[in-house]
C-alpha cells in the first residue's frame, strides 16, 4: 500500500502535476488576492477565456500557413495581455463597475473568435483548444512547468517588492496619486502581469480550474482573514490543498482533478461566508452588550473572543507585525 | 512676507462626458491659512480640490497651490500636499490595517521599497494619539465605524509632511464626537505649525470658530471672506436657496440650512 503510493508519487505525471499545483497555489496567493482587493476577481475568468481566443486564433495562423511561427501559446498571452490593457484602461480611475462591462465585452468577443475560428481548423487540432478551457493536471509537460515556474517567480517578486503600492492604489488610488505615487503604472504592472500568469495557467491547467483556484479561495480568505499577511497565506493553503485533495480523488475515483478541486475550492467560499455571518451575528451582539456599558469603545476586546468562535481556521490567526 | 496658498483665475472644468461643474472661478488665498470650502452637494468643492492637484484639468483658466500651476507643476504640488479624499473614493475590501493607513502618507513619498522607519512609526503613533485611535494601531481598518475612519484618515494627513493638508468631507458620515475632535485637532494643529488646511465641509457651523477663510462655492465663486462675513443671508441664500437662515447665539453666527446630507459623486 505504501509502496504503491510512494511509486505513485515518484512517477513524472503525478510530481509534474503537484509541482504544478504549487506554483498555481503561487499565482493565485499573489495575482489572485491582489485582484480580488482590487474589485476585478471577474476579469480572472475574461482573461482565462480571452487565452482560449488567442490560442485558437495561433493555431489557425499555424494551420492556413499565414503565420506558420505564431505558436498557439503567443496568441492567449496577446489575447490576454489585451484583454488586460481593455480593463485597465477602462478602470483607470478605480471605477469597478466599467471594468466589469470591458470584461464582459472581451469576454464575449474571444470566445466568438475562438468559435469562430473552430471550422477552420482541422478538428485533430480543435481538442488543443478545449485543452485551455478544460485542460488537465495531469497532463503538464515540462515546458508548462518552466514557463509557469517563471512567471511564479516573477509575480513573487514583484509582490514583495510592490505590494505597499499595489494595495494603496487599490485602497485609495485617488489619495496615492495626490501624494505623488505613479498609480498608472502600478495599476497596469499588477494587470498584466496577473494577465500573463493566468494566460500560461490556463494553458497548463484549463480555465475551469484557473478561475476556481485564482478567485474563490481569495475571496473566501478576504471574507474572513483580518490582515494582508493572513489572506496570502490562507489562500495558498486553500489552494494547495483544494488541489491536492482532487488529485488524491482522481486516483481513488475515477474523477476529474480540476473538477474535483473546483469544487472544493468554490466550497470554502461557501464555509467563509457562514464563518462571516456567524461572526456578524456574534458582533451585533457584542454591539447590544457595549451599548449598555457606557464609555466601551466599539469593536474593541470582542475580537478574540468572537475570532475563536468562528472555529478552528488557522489561516486566520495570522498575524502581521510589520506593515503590510 | 505672506506668499499664495491658493489662487485661480477664470478656472473653468468640465467632466469629459458631464456638464460643466466649475465655471470662471477666480479668487486668492494667502497664507497661512485655515480655509474652508462650503457650498452644497454637486456645487463643485471636491472638483476645485482634484483640479487644484492636476488630477483634473481645466478647459480654461489656471489655479495655482503656493505658486504651482496645476497642470505643469504636478509633480511639486504632490510634494507638497497631503491629502484625505471624500470618503467614498476609498476602498474597504483591503483588510488593510490602521497603522498601515496611518504611514501610507509618509511611506508614499518615499521610493520603493517604502520600508517604514521607527520615526515614521513613532510619528504614526502620535497622529493616532491626536484623534484618540492609537489603541486600534493594529485593527483592521475596514472594521472601524465611520467616524472612526475619518479620525485614521485625519491622522493619515497628520503623520505626512507638507505645508498643505487638503481634506474633502472629513466630516462626513461622522458621529458627533468624532467631527468635534476631528475639528479641533485639525484647528490646533494649524496654530500649532506651519502649516495651512484646506478643507471642504457641507457645514461652517462645526469649524467657523477656527477658520481664517470661508470660500463659499456655487459652480462658480459666491463669496469669499472670514466666516462672520460669509455668514450673510443674502450670500447664504445664493448659496443654499431659501432655506437657508443665520442664527445668531452667544456671539457666534450659525447657518441654519436644509442641507446637511453626505455629499456624493455621481460616477
Ligand atoms: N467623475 C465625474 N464625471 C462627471 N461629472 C461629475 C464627476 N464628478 C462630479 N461630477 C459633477 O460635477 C459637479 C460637481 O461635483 P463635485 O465637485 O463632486 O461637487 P461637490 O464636491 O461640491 O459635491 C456635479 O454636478 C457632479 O455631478
Ligand atoms: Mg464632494
Amino acid at each position: 500500500m505504501i509502496e504503491g503510493l510512494l511509486s505513485l508519487l515518484s512517477s513524472p505525471i503525478v510530481s509534474r502535476a503537484i509541482i504544478g499545483a504549487l506554483l498555481i497555489a503561487v499565482v493565485a496567493s499573489t495575482s489572485g488576492t491582489l485582484l480580488v482587493f482590487r474589485g476585478l476577481s471577474f476579469m480572472t475568468s475574461g482573461v482565462a477565456h480571452a487565452a482560449l481566443g488567442g490560442a485558437a486564433l495561433g493555431l489557425y495562423l499555424q494551420y492556413t500557413g499565414i503565420a506558420p511561427w505564431f505558436d498557439p501559446i503567443l496568441g492567449a498571452l496577446l489575447f490576454s495581455t489585451l484583454v488586460a490593457m481593455i480593463t485597465g484602461y477602462a478602470g483607470e480611475t478605480g471605477i469597478s463597475q466599467k471594468m466589469e462591462v470591458a470584461v464582459g465585452v472581451s469576454f464575449a468577443l474571444s470566445m466568438s473568435i475562438a468559435v469562430f475560428l473552430m471550422y477552420y481548423i482541422p478538428p485533430t487540432q480543435v481538442p488543443q483548444i478545449w485543452g485551455y478551457l478544460i485542460g488537465d493536471i495531469l497532463l503538464l509537460d515540462n515546458l508548462d512547468l518552466v514557463l509557469l515556474g517563471g512567471t511564479a517567480v516573477l509575480l513573487v517578486l514583484l509582490f514583495i517588492v510592490f505590494h505597499k503600492e499595489f494595495i494603496y492604489v487599490s485602497v485609495d488610488m485617488e489619495g496615492s496619486i495626490a501624494h505623488g505615487l505613479s498609480a498608472r503604472a502600478y495599476h497596469y504592472l499588477m494587470l498584466i502581469t496577473s494577465s500573463l500568469a493566468i494566460a500560461l495557467a490556463t494553458k497548463a491547467v484549463g480555465a475551469i480550474l484557473v478561475y476556481a483556484i485564482m478567485v474563490a479561495p481569495a475571496a473566501a480568505s478576504n471574507e474572513v482573514v483580518r490582515s494582508v499577511r493572513g489572506v496570502v497565506v490562507s489562500v495558498f493553503i486553500i489552494a494547495v490543498l483544494s488541489e491536492l485533495a482532487g488529485l488524491a480523488a482522481s486516483f481513488t475515483v475515477n474523477a476529474s482533478p480540476s473538477a474535483i478541486a473546483g469544487i472544493i475550492a468554490a466550497m470554502s467560499y461557501v464555509v467563509a461566508m457562514h464563518i462571516k455571518k456567524v461572526r456578524e451575528h456574534a458582533n451585533s451582539d457584542l454591539d447590544e452588550l457595549e451599548l449598555a456599558v457606557p464609555g466601551h469603545e466599539y469593536g474593541h476586546g470582542g475580537e478574540m473572543g468572537e475570532r475563536d468562535s468562528s472555529g478552528g481556521d488557522e489561516s486566520t490567526r495570522v498575524v502581521s507585525e510589520e506593515p503590510v | 512676507m505672506s506668499e499664495t496658498l491658493l489662487e485661480a483665475h477664470g478656472l473653468t472644468v468640465r467632466y469629459p462626458e458631464g456638464e460643466v461643474a466649475l465655471k470662471d472661478v477666480t479668487f486668492s488665498v494667502e497664507t497661512p491659512s485655515f480655509m474652508a470650502i462650503i457650498g452644497p452637494n454637486g456645487s463643485g468643492k471636491s472638483t476645485l480640490l482634484k483640479t487644484a492637484l492636476g488630477l483634473l484639468r481645466p478647459i480654461s483658466g489656471s489655479i495655482r497651490l503656493l505658486g504651482h500651476d496645476s497642470t505643469r507643476e504636478s509633480a511639486a504640488i504632490r510634494r507638497l500636499v497631503r491629502y484625505v479624499p471624500q470618503r467614498d473614493r476609498i476602498e474597504l475590501t483591503v483588510p488593510i490595517k490602521v497603522k498601515d493607513i496611518v504611514l501610507m502618507g509618509r511611506l508614499l513619498k518615499k521610493r520603493p521599497p517604502r520600508i517604514a522607519s521607527r520615526t515614521d512609526k513613532r510619528i504614526a503613533h502620535e497622529a493616532l494619539q491626536r484623534v484618540n485611535m492609537d489603541e486600534f494601531w493594529d485593527h483592521p481598518f475596514n472594521e472601524l465605524s465611520g467616524g472612526q475612519r475619518q479620525r485614521v484618515l485625519v491622522a493619515r494627513a497628520l503623520a505626512a509632511e507638507g505645508p498643505v493638508l487638503m481634506l474633502d468631507e472629513p466630516l462626513a458620515g461622522t458621529d458627533a464626537e468624532s467631527q468635534r475632535l476631528i475639528v479641533q485637532v485639525l484647528g490646533e494643529y494649524h496654530t500649532e505649525n506651519d502649516v495651512n488646511i484646506i478643507m471642504v465641509t457641507h457645514d461652517l457651523n462645526p469649524i467657523h470658530s477656527y477658520v481664517d477663510n470661508v470660500l463659499l462655492l456655487r459652480r462658480t465663486v459666491i463669496g469669499l471672506g472670514k466666516p462672520c462675513d460669509v455668514m450673510d443671508p443674502a450670500l447664504l441664500t445664493q448659496v443654499y436657496g431659501h432655506s437657508a437662515r443665520v442664527v445668531e447665539y452667544a456671539g457666534h453666527r450659525y447657518c441654519v440650512t436644509r442641507d446637511t446630507g453626505v455629499d456624493r459623486h455621481h460616477d
